[in-house]
């Protein structure tokens, strides 16, 4: 009886498989055909829509890659010092708010987190008016120190809760070696919280790297534009050359896939544990 | 001396705290305050100082500049009189609902297939296969579908000409009866990564055991579905759903790069007006208050959201 269930479980991963197969190519679908057209000159994409077509035109990478790299080069610098910005204020902030009591604590850590709360959609027009009037407009500050304080608010979160999670023991020893609580911090603390860190510059990293709003109200300037920004200029400047723009498209989804390669884990972990703690 | 938290042995907790005066306590913790001093300033500046001052600047005539006066509640008025707000609200009402229905059955089926894999394999191929389109930066989303529903050219188009529905072919983007539904299914077969990730964890949490006695007992798929899966994972539909309905309501990207609300208002959604209101016409109070109502929307929802998953759960 058993086995002849057995039996039965083993061949239903068909259906299952089928339909994940067709869900899988209808996912597929929409990038294939980028890629298939970005080899393409314009004339090669109105004659036949569908399928590839010799000869290949890897000159529109080379004309799109002279605009995009920029942007990627802008975007790599913005996000690279936002997430470090992030990770080391809120590895700092984190130890303090889990290891230390002191007076306050709880109202300065509520003025953290109550902003999960507080949606971006409120704040944009003052805080614009803000970083106008500060003189940041169309300089990397107005993105960094916005996307910086912005991403504080959970990491600051994670970090604690990461640190609480430490055993005490850990600490005790340590302070019974004769090390200084900074020692105790940057030796012990931070390396164990890695994982988290990775976490944290992974959510970061998303999170910037995808924004649009903010740059399109502060820069425009398009030699300091991030890569979501460029690439709407982009498409418009492209707007039927279809092969230059879509080479452009699979450029700059080269990063993240590179990102996504190396360290698929930390991503996947990354993208989720912010949210189901919360 | 700083005072380390768990170091004061259990049960003296706050004995050692009120031993000293406030103003001691405080100094003796300078150096964490000193240390909380970057993020605090970061936070107030750019945080809390924009939240206040749109709460305020919410009751004045405003051109984010010189002009400043007073004038109440009158941009909550116009709000309700306002043709284009009532659009936007309504198209945003429609959008949201399906969205949230759509991002929370299409990844919630997906990852009930994925699971009952019985190779671990395959579940883990998947399971990156699914997640794959997010390496694309979220803008090109946008432009790839505009280019799906492209009159001239476009994928949804030369689609329909190919399996001979030619004369249904459509300015998908263009005409205000469609436009909403567009929208609606950009992005469409691709799965949402975070809800599909949220949901795939809740579903692997279930114990392989309570499946194997559910399959013994003669349950199938579906009695399977109704039964254990989506009540075991109802708090991480929940989360879903409140994390879809959060997006939809403030992020805007995808109509401004899409349609810019249109054509005329007829896909204008509310943070979309309040950017339009902003940066356009310079009406910095009404775009405030146009905020002011979101957040308080976004917040009443959640916590309604919450409640009732909550009660459910209760039962």
């Amino acid at each position: 009886m058993l086995t002849r269930k057995r039996l039965r479980l083993g061949n239903r991963d068909l259906p299952f498989q089928l339909v994940l197969f067709a869900f899988g190519i209808v996912t597929f679908f929409p990038l294939v055909l980028v890629v298939i057209t970005s080899f393409k000159s314009n004339t090669q994409f109105y004659h036949n829509f569908w399928l590839p077509e010799l000869p290949l035109h890897l000159g529109n990478y080379r004309s799109a890659f002279r605009i995009i790299w920029r942007f990627i080069l802008n975007s790599v610098i913005y996000s690279g010092s936002t997430i470090c910005l992030i990770a080391a204020i809120a590895s700092v902030a984190g130890y303090v708010f889990a290891r230390f009591r002191f007076p306050f604590k709880t109202v300065l850590f509520l003025g953290f987190i109550t902003l999960i709360m507080v949606p971006g959609v409120l704040t944009l027009a003052p805080r614009f008016v803000l970083v106008r009037d500060l003189g940041m407009v169309n300089t990397p500050f107005a993105l960094i120190s916005v996307w910086v304080s912005g991403g504080l608010v959970l990491s600051t979160w994670l970090m604690r809760s990461y640190f609480e999670s430490l055993p005490q023991e850990l600490f005790d020893a340590a302070y019974v070696d004769g090390a200084a609580e900074w020692q105790v911090f940057l030796y012990v603390s931070v390396p164990l919280a890695r994982p988290m860190i990775a976490t944290v510059a992974m959510t970061t990293l998303i999170g910037t790297w995808n924004d649009l709003i903010w740059p399109l109200v502060t820069i425009t300037d398009k030699s300091q534009m991030p890569l979501a920004l460029g690439l709407m200029q982009f498409s418009s400047d492209f707007e039927t050359d279809w092969g230059t723009l879509f080479a452009g498209y699979v450029i700059s989804s080269i990063p993240l896939l590179c990102v996504f390669a190396v360290a698929m884990r930390q991503f996947i972990s990354g993208l989720t544990s912010g949210s189901i703690k919360a | 001396m700083l005072r380390r938290l768990a170091t004061s042995p259990p049960g003296a907790k706050g004995n050692s705290a009120r031993q000293s005066a406030l103003p001691i306590r405080i100094w003796r913790a300078k150096w964490l305050y000193l240390a909380l001093l970057t993020p605090v300033a970061l936070l107030l500046i750019f945080e809390w100082l924009p939240a206040f001052s749109a709460l305020y600047n919410s009751l004045y005539i405003w051109n984010g500049g010189k002009v400043h006066f007073y004038v109440g509640l009158e941009h909550y008025e116009r709000m309700l009189s306002d043709r284009t707000f009532r659009v936007a609200i309504t198209n945003l009402v429609g959008f949201v609902f399906f969205r949230v229905i759509m991002q929370t059955v299409l990844p919630f089926f997906a990852a009930e297939m994925i699971i009952n894999l019985r190779s671990q394999r395959w579940s883990y191929w998947w399971k990156i296969i699914f997640v794959f389109p997010m390496v694309v930066p979220t803008i090109l989303n946008y432009l790839i579908w505009r280019f799906i529903y492209n009159p001239q050219v476009g994928l949804l188009n030369e689609g329909l000409k190919l399996v001979g529905l030619g004369e249904y072919t459509h300015a998908w983007l263009g005409d205000p009866l469609t436009v909403m539904w567009a929208l609606a299914f950009v992005r469409f077969p691709w799965l949402p990564t975070l809800q599909f990730l949220i949901i795939l964890g809740g579903l692997q949490t279930i114990p392989q055991e309570v499946h194997e006695s559910a399959a013994i007992d003669g349950a199938g798929f579906w009695r399977r579905l109704f039964y254990i899966d989506i009540p075991m994972t109802r708090r991480q539909i929940t989360l879903a759903m409140i994390l879809t309905m959060l997006f939809m309501t403030q992020r805007f990207d995808l109509f401004l790069v899409m349609t810019d609300g249109g054509p005329g208002y007829s896909s204008m959604v509310p943070a979309l007006q309040l950017y339009q209101s902003a940066f356009h016409f310079l009406e910095f109070g009404y775009a405030s208050a146009i905020g002011v109502v979101l957040f308080v929307a976004m917040l009443s929802l959640t916590v309604i959201n919450l409640r009732v998953s909550a009660g459910a759960a209760n039962d």
